[in-house]
């Protein structure tokens, strides 16, 4: 092996890039992205390969237990059962969940196998982070992506982040935000809690959770009552801009709503709209609520309004959580579209699909969800590096519902999603294996293989191929073959191959053709959509969740700087174990005080929807009223709203009323 | 010669520089071993929920360093050249006196050695892990002189823009 490999975090969707030596991470300091520097999770990656609870063989379950069992013995039961299930109930009784940490030639290759059996029930953790985005910025703008590079920010003179805490969970971003506060820019950050990232703002809003729109659209009402809007942009490039009344959205109706005094909002509006270039960054702060889709809106009108998109240093920049998000999504392991963001509605489009995989027919309409698999009657279901169980809400009536069929999860570690499988099979990690990886800033980099997977784990791209050729399907097993075929499936990788995504920090899509240098900002001179302009669209501010007697509290969910989403990556990291070993809850002292609590105390939190135990931890930052719990421990799945977002299926993550007691 | 200088302004408390220096320390330098091995960082991240700030503290290497000046068996000793303040673990007994007269608690200890530990400004590296690691440049490693230098520079540049508004 070679002393150094060059590779991309597998962690967040920052897309770092560093070399893996045999002795673990080397800096790579020219990375466009990094210039070297890596946050906790990035230091620690090479973590996961070695680790002693990798899976390392086919494993079948015989009654309580596992049994070893060959490759091929494990292929052939996948290629029985699968069948199987489609002859007894028809296609809606299959149904596969891609991954987002696999690679985009892996994911395409899952959703092919799923639509060549008959189905759209296909889908990826893309659901549970950022299907708003999806929805809201394709209708909007017609590309459902970030609009400018992560380095733009540099450029901005006003960065105005709203639901993301990117300092703990995208602490590379931070590093460009800092370099635009030293040319003089305007940091605003809304959140309800001071986080570490609401330290680099010049002006923090601390709303109340869940009111971002009615925070949005009273700047916007600022915004056009002081006539500093973008007139010519909104003439020229927008349409809609007649509908979008917010009357109603004054300052001070809206300072009612949000608990900001009317002052703050103002000034708000003042800075974001006057800059030369501003930009906006969210998260699932705004994402992740039954009124996601709405927020997102909410956030591209005032982009919009204000002419601050299609140039250097604007734009509208959602961060996405997993290292592939963006990469899944484009590939179409989605339950609502097919691959290049084909819609499962559009017969016509689809067609082109069809003739390439020279398929007789393929499915049309939405298949099911992440969030409705659980629920519907299924017969066979299909996993693929995604630790279903303890990343969605209510955990507990999940891990019921999904023993129903014939379960196979394939991963790398065994997750509590792949203990409640029939059959479990090893995978490669992302270092073990080629392919190529896009980050939330359209990056698509190629990773090369830089060790050997443990026993006899396979890439994923391997073992889909052989599922296929036992189903009949002749689909390439290797990497660069199947990304010849994204290059016709998918128009903006149409121009991407081996060669310039694996340059030092690859090519930004949309890269229609092999000589085109790629497209870091998108929109300079029109928008994706059919006629080229965007759409102002308006929306409201919904009726939240209300607190009550029974459940005085709000509580919050998010991240914390050195754990990953379920953690079954970093709660194997004992670097980052040993730091935050267990579930907390943020509490304002003053609450603490109400309700009989004390720093360290175990206590329980109990939402509509289940309840949990954690450890208290007193925070002068939490706003009085609101409690706050990291989602990495299964327990906060358990107490998470499962109220959903209508359009997106987006569940409301972020916000339930909730009750707080000591536990003796 | 080149220091460590710490903008705890711009740090965000990721503890990206206390991981960087503890897989440095490792005694294996490698990662999957190092973790059996329960390395230990060198520079501490201390929250100051009251200001909201995180500020990492590490060894300064202090011009006539005191725990150098009290360690009783010579286990510290002080590079006269570059100013770094080394420390020799045969010779260290672990008595605790250098942890006790340092002005900024950044000497740690080893309970398995019994031993104390401290930041070497990693020897072998040309930058130290930290500051190679910290992803908002919180940390940088350079001359005093040309820090400051560009310091001034920054606060000038603030000054001027303030002046240059109210005379607007
Ligand atoms: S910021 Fe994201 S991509 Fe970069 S090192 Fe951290 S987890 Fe990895
Ligand atoms: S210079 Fe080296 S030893 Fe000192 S704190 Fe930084 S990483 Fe640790
Ligand atoms: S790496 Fe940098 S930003 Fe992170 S805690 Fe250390 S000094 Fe602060």
């Amino acid at each position: 092996m070679t002393s150094r490999t060059p590779t991309v975090c597998p962690y967040c969707a920052v897309g770092c890039g560093f070399y893996i030596t045999p002795n673990g991470v080397e800096y790579m300091q020219d990375h466009p992205v990094n210039e070297g520097s890596l946050c906790p999770k990035g230091n620690v990656a090479p973590d996961v390969l070695n680790h002693v609870e990798r899976l390392r063989y086919p494993m079948m379950r015989t009654g309580d237990g596992w049994i070893r069992v060959s490759w091929s013995e494990a292929l052939d039961r996948v290629a029985e059962e699968m069948p199987r299930a489609l002859r007894e109930k028809g296609p809606k009784a299959l149904a596969f969940l891609g991954s987002a940490k696999c690679t985009n030639e892996e994911n395409y290759t899952f959703q092919k196998i799923a639509r060549l059996m008959g189905t759209n029930s296909i889908d990826n953790s893309a659901r549970r982070c950022h299907s708003p985005t999806i929805i809201a910025l394709r209708r909007m703008l017609g590309t459902p992506a970030m609009t400018n590079p992560i380095s733009d920010l540099a450029l901005s003179d006003c960065i105005f982040v709203i639901g993301s805490n990117l300092a703990e969970n995208h602490p590379v971003v931070a590093r460009w935000i800092l370099r635009a506060k030293d040319r003089g820019a305007a940091v605003i950050v809304a959140d309800p809690r001071v986080t570490p990232t609401a330290w680099l703002a010049d002006l923090h809003l601390q709303l109340n959770p869940g009111t971002d729109i009615a925070l949005i659209n009273g700047m916007i009402n600022v915004i056009l009552g002081e006539g500093l809007e973008d007139r010519s942009f909104i003439r020229e490039r927008t349409r809609g801009f007649e509908e979008l009344d917010v009357s109603d959205y004054t300052p001070e109706r809206v300072s009612s709503i949000t608990g900001l005094s009317a002052a703050d909002i103002v000034r708000a509006a003042r800075l974001y709209a006057k800059a030369g270039a501003s930009s906006i960054v969210y998260c699932m702060g705004i994402t992740q609520h039954s009124c996601g889709t709405e927020n997102v809106t909410a956030c591209a009108n005032l982009a919009l309004i204000c002419g601050q998109v299609g140039r250097p240093g604007t734009g509208i920049l959602p961060l996405r959580g997993q290292n592939n998000v963006q990469g899944a999504c484009d590939m179409g392991a989605l339950a609502d579209f097919y691959p290049g963001w084909r819609s499962v509605d559009d017969s016509g489009a689809i067609d082109e699909l069809r003739r390439l995989w020279n398929a007789r027919s393929l499915p049309l309409g939405r298949g099911l969800t992440a969030d409705m698999m659980p629920d519907a009657d299924l017969r066979f279901l299909y996993v693929m590096g995604e630790d279903i169980v303890n990343s969605h809400p209510a955990v507990a009536r999940r891990r019921e519902r999904l023993k129903r069929g014939f379960v196979v999860v394939q991963d790398i570690f065994l997750t509590d999603t792949a203990k409640l499988a029939d059959l479990v099979l090893p995978a490669a990690a992302w270092a073990e294996k080629e392919g190529t990886f896009t980050s939330t800033e359209r990056r698509v980099q190629w990773v090369s293989r830089a060790r050997e997977p443990p026993g006899d784990a396979r890439p994923d791209l391997w073992i889909l191929s052989e599922v296929a050729a036992r189903l009949g399907f002749d689909l390439p097993h290797d990497p660069e073959e199947v990304l010849a075929e994204i290059n016709q499936a998918v128009p903006a990788y149409g121009g991407i191959c081996r060669m310039n995504a694996g340059r030092r920090g690859g090519i930004i899509w949309p890269c229609p053709h092999p000589d085109h240098p790629g497209t870091p900002v998108l929109h300079t001179e029109r928008f994706s959509t059919p006629d080229g302009r965007a759409r102002i669209t308006p929306v409201h501010h919904p009726a939240p969740e209300r607190t009550s007697p029974e459940h005085p509290m709000i509580l919050i969910t998010g991240r914390v700087v050195l754990h990953y989403n379920s953690g079954s990556m970093t709660m194997r990291s004992e670097g980052l174990v040993k730091r935050e070993p267990e579930l907390h809850v943020d509490v304002h002292p003053d609450d603490a005080v109400r309700f009989g609590v004390a720093d360290g105390d175990t206590v329980m939190i109990e939402t509509r929807w289940g309840r949990a135990r954690a450890r208290a931890k007193l925070t002068p930052g939490q706003k009085r009223g609101t409690l706050f719990m990291p989602f990495h421990f299964p327990e906060t799945n358990l107490v998470a709203s499962e109220l959903l977002d209508e359009k997106s299926m987006m569940p409301e993550l972020k916000v339930a009323a909730c009750r707080i007691w000591r536990a003796d | 010669m080149k220091e460590i200088l710490v903008r705890p302004e711009r740090c965000v408390g990721c503890r990206s520089c206390e991981i960087a220096c503890a897989v440095e320390h490792s005694q294996s330098r490698d990662l999957f071993k190092a973790l059996s091995e329960m390395p230990q960082k060198r520079l501490y991240v201390e929250h100051v929920p009251e200001h909201s700030l995180a500020v990492p503290m590490l060894c300064r290497h202090c011009e006539d360093a005191p725990c150098v000046g009290v360690c009783p068996t010579g286990a510290l000793t002080q590079d006269s050249l570059t100013g770094v303040v080394r420390h020799n673990r045969d010779l260290c007994i672990g008595c605790w006196t250098c942890a006790s007269v340092c002005t900024y608690g950044v000497i740690g200890r080893d309970r398995r050695a019994r031993a104390a530990i401290k930041c070497d400004r990693c020897p072998d590296r040309e930058i130290p892990a930290c500051v190679a690691a910290c992803p908002t440049r919180a940390l940088i490693y350079g001359e005093v002189e040309e820090v400051s230098g560009a310091r001034r520079a920054a606060s000038a540049l603030k000054l001027a823009q303030g002046v240059a508004a109210s005379s607007r």
